[in-house]
C-alpha cells in the first residue's frame, strides 16, 4: 500500500452537473489526502453518486475539474484507472454465475496481470477480506456482506492510491458493516485517500476523517466529525419521569405548570408509560427544565436527546427536518 | 505496439470468463444444437420435394437441395448468431451492471468490445464447421474435403463484415437501448436475399441483380463453390477480393460508431442505465 501523501491526492473544484433539468451538483468541490477518510454524506438524491462517478471518470461534469493524483479525471488515462479502485453501489457490479476467485482473476487480468499473477493475487485478497473459504462458490451465492467484502478486494487489486466507495453499507448488517469500516480504516491507515459515499450518518462517528454533506447537489458542510457535531442545536429530549400513581394524563398538566415557558412537553406513545417527550424553548436552559420538574415533585429517572447529536446535526444541514 | 499486445494478452480472459458463464447455462448450449438438427431435417424433407435440375451448378457440378441449403443454413445461422451476440453484447454488460467496472479497469473500451464478443467469435465459426461436418455425415452430403479450407478462409474474410454491423448496431443499442430488434429485421433481409435457402434465380430478375451485390450472397457463393463443385481455390480470390474492402469499411464504420456512442454515454451518464 502506498505511504501517506501530503497533498491532495483527490481534487474536485466547482464541479456542476446537471441532468436535463435536475441539478445533480453545484459547484461541489473537494479535497482528500493520501491517509484520509472523507465522508460523502447526505440524502438519497443528494448528489453523492455523481460524484462519485465523476471523480472515477464515468460522468463528464458540465463546469469545474474533478482530478486524481493531479490528472484530469474525464481525460482519465488508463495508468491512472490501475491506482484508483471504485466499489460501485448495488451488487450488480460482479458476474453472478462464476465464482469469486474467478471475478477477481478475470478483473487482474484486465489490469494487465498474468494468469499466475491474478490467481496469487486473487488469493490473497480473498484471505484479506475474509472469503477465502468460499472462493469457488459461485457470486450469486454469496451474501450481500460477502458480495461488498468481493468487490472491496477487486477494488483492491492493484493496491490503488485511491479508493472511492458508494454505498457500501447501506443493505449489511451492523457487524457486517464494522467489518467493512474496519477493513477500509486499514487501507486509509496504509495511506490509501478514501472517499466514502453513505447516508448513514451513524457510521462516520469513529470513522472518517472529515465530512462532506451534500444536500440537493451543494455541499452544506465541509469540515471534521466534531466540527460537524459542534453544530448540532438539539432541542428535543426523551424522559422519564415518575410520579406516584397517577395515570399519565394526569401528569402531563403537572409537568407543563412545572416546566413554565421551559418548553413543551407530552407523552411519548413507545409503550413506557414513564417516557415524555421535551420540545425545549429557544432560549431555555435544560438543566433548568429539568430543576424545575424536580421541584414540581416529579422524579426525573432519565434524559437522552431524542436523536444523537450528530443526527441532529446532519438533519440541520440536510434540511429535511428540524 | 506494447500497448496493442497488452490489450491483446486481455482477450483471453473474457474467452476464460464466457466459457465459465456459458457452461453454467448448459440447456441453452444443447438447444441450441438441437435447434440446428431439428432445422436441417426440416430442409432434408422440404429437399425431398425439390428438383435438382432446378438448382444452380457449381463448378459444372450438380447439387442436392439439401447440399445446397446446408451451406446457406450454415451461413444464415452464423449470421443470426454472431450479429445478435456481438449488438448485445455490450448490452448484456449493461443489463448485468458489469460495463462501468470493465471501464474502471485500464482496458481501452475497444477491448471491451471484442472482449464481450470473443467467445462468439471463436465459438460460432467453429459450430458452423461443425455443423457441416456433421450434417454432410448424417445425410450422406457429397462435399468436396479440398473445398474446406477455401470455404474457411471465405468465412474468415467475411467475419469482419458481419462483426462491423455487430458493432454498429451495438453503439445503437447502447444508445437506444433497444437497437437489437433492427439488427433482426436488418439481418433477416439480408438473408432472404441472399440466396441462402433458395436459389436466386426464383427472385424477379431486378431483385435478384441487387442480390448479387449481397456480401452474403457473396459468401455463401464463395464457399459453395468449393464446397460443392470442387473448384478449389479458384473462386476464393474474387469473393475475397469483394468482401476484404467490405469488411474493413463496416469494421471501421461499425468502430466509430461504438465510439460515439460510448462516448456519449459516458457524457451524459447513463453508462449503467438500461
Amino acid at each position: 500500500m502506498p505511504s501517506s501523501l501530503a497533498a491532495p491526492v483527490v481534487e474536485a473544484e466547482g464541479v456542476s452537473r446537471r441532468f436535463g433539468e435536475r441539478v445533480a451538483l453545484d459547484g461541489v468541490s473537494l479535497a482528500v489526502a493520501g491517509g484520509r477518510i472523507e465522508a460523502l454524506l447526505g440524502p438519497n438524491g443528494a448528489g453523492k453518486t455523481t460524484l462519485v462517478r465523476v471523480l472515477t471518470g464515468l460522468v463528464k461534469p458540465d463546469a469545474g475539474t474533478a482530478r486524481v493524483l493531479g490528472v484530469d479525471t474525464w481525460e482519465c488515462p488508463r495508468e491512472l484507472r490501475a491506482r484508483m479502485g471504485l466499489v460501485p453501489s448495488g451488487d450488480r457490479s460482479l458476474y453472478l454465475r462464476i465464482s469469486g476467485l474467478e471475478n477477481l482473476v478475470f478483473f487482474g487480468r484486465l489490469h494487465g496481470m498474468s494468469k499466475r499473477q491474478a490467481f496469487a493475487r486473487a488469493h490473497e485478497l480473498l484471505d484479506l477480506v475474509g472469503l477465502a473459504d468460499a472462493a469457488r462458490l459461485r457470486s450469486a451465492f454469496y451474501s450481500h456482506g460477502m458480495q461488498k467484502r468481493l468487490s472491496i478486494a477487486r477494488a483492491l487489486l492493484t493496491e490503488p492510491h485511491v479508493l472511492i466507495i458508494d454505498e457500501a453499507t447501506h443493505d449489511l448488517d451492523p457487524e457486517a458493516a464494522a467489518r467493512m469500516r474496519e477493513l477500509v480504516r486499514r487501507l486509509a491507515d496504509d495511506g490509501a485517500a478514501v472517499v466514502w459515499a453513505t447516508q448513514r450518518i451513524e457510521e462516520i462517528r469513529g470513522f472518517a476523517d472529515g465530512v462532506t454533506l451534500l444536500r440537493e447537489g451543494e455541499a452544506a458542510f465541509q469540515g471534521t466529525v466534531s466540527q460537524l457535531i459542534a453544530l448540532a442545536t438539539p432541542r428535543r429530549y426523551v424522559l422519564r419521569l415518575r410520579n406516584g400513581g397517577g395515570s399519565r394524563r394526569d401528569l402531563e398538566p403537572l409537568l407543563r405548570g412545572a416546566i413554565g415557558g421551559g418548553g413543551a412537553i407530552a407523552a411519548l406513545d413507545d409503550g413506557d408509560p414513564e417516557d415524555f417527550l421535551l420540545h425545549l424553548a429557544d432560549e431555555a436552559v435544560l438543566g433548568e427544565v429539568l430543576a424545575a420538574l424536580t421541584a414540581g415533585g416529579v422524579d426525573v429517572l432519565g434524559c437522552r436527546e431524542e436523536r444523537s447529536e450528530i443526527e441532529n446535526a446532519y438533519l440541520n444541514l440536510a434540511g429535511s427536518e428540524r | 505496439m506494447s500497448t496493442l499486445a497488452g490489450e491483446l494478452r486481455k482477450l483471453p480472459a473474457f474467452v476464460r470468463r464466457d466459457f465459465l458463464v456459458a457452461w453454467s447455462y448448459r440447456l441453452p448450449f444443447v438447444g441450441d444444437w438441437i435447434g440446428l438438427a431439428v432445422q436441417a431435417f426440416m430442409f432434408y424433407f422440404v429437399g425431398l420435394m425439390v428438383d435438382p435440375s432446378k438448382l444452380p451448378t457449381f463448378g459444372g457440378q450438380p447439387t442436392t437441395y439439401m447440399e445446397f441449403v446446408a451451406v446457406g443454413i450454415a451461413i444464415s445461422a452464423f449470421i443470426t448468431l454472431a450479429l445478435g451476440r456481438v449488438a448485445v453484447g455490450m448490452q448484456q454488460e449493461q443489463f448485468a451492471g458489469t460495463l462501468e467496472s470493465l471501464l474502471m479497469t485500464p482496458t481501452s473500451p475497444a477491448t471491451v468490445q471484442l472482449g464481450s464478443v470473443v467467445y462468439d467469435l471463436i465459438y460460432i465459426p467453429l459450430r458452423t464447421a461443425a455443423f457441416l461436418v456433421v450434417i454432410a455425415v448424417a445425410f450422406g452430403l457429397d462435399f468436396y474435403a479440398s473445398g474446406l479450407l477455401p470455404a474457411l478462409v471465405v468465412l474468415l474474410v467475411f467475419i469482419p463484415f458481419v462483426w462491423g454491423l455487430g458493432v454498429a448496431s451495438a453503439g445503437a443499442t447502447l444508445t437506444f437501448r433497444r437497437g437489437s430488434g433492427i439488427v433482426g429485421i436488418g439481418s433477416t433481409v439480408l438473408v432472404l436475399f441472399s440466396g441462402a435457402y433458395y436459389p436466386l434465380d426464383v427472385l424477379p430478375n431486378w431483385v435478384a441483380s441487387l442480390a448479387e451485390l449481397n456480401p452474403i450472397t457473396i459468401a455463401v457463393d464463395g464457399m459453395r463453390e468449393p464446397l460443392l463443385g470442387g473448384t478449389g481455390w479458384e473462386g476464393v480470390g474474387r469473393a475475397a477480393a469483394i468482401l476484404l474492402p467490405l469488411s474493413a469499411v463496416s469494421l471501421a464504420l461499425g468502430a466509430v460508431a461504438f465510439r460515439a456512442a460510448l462516448r456519449r454515454e459516458r457524457r451524459h451518464g447513463t453508462l449503467g442505465l438500461y
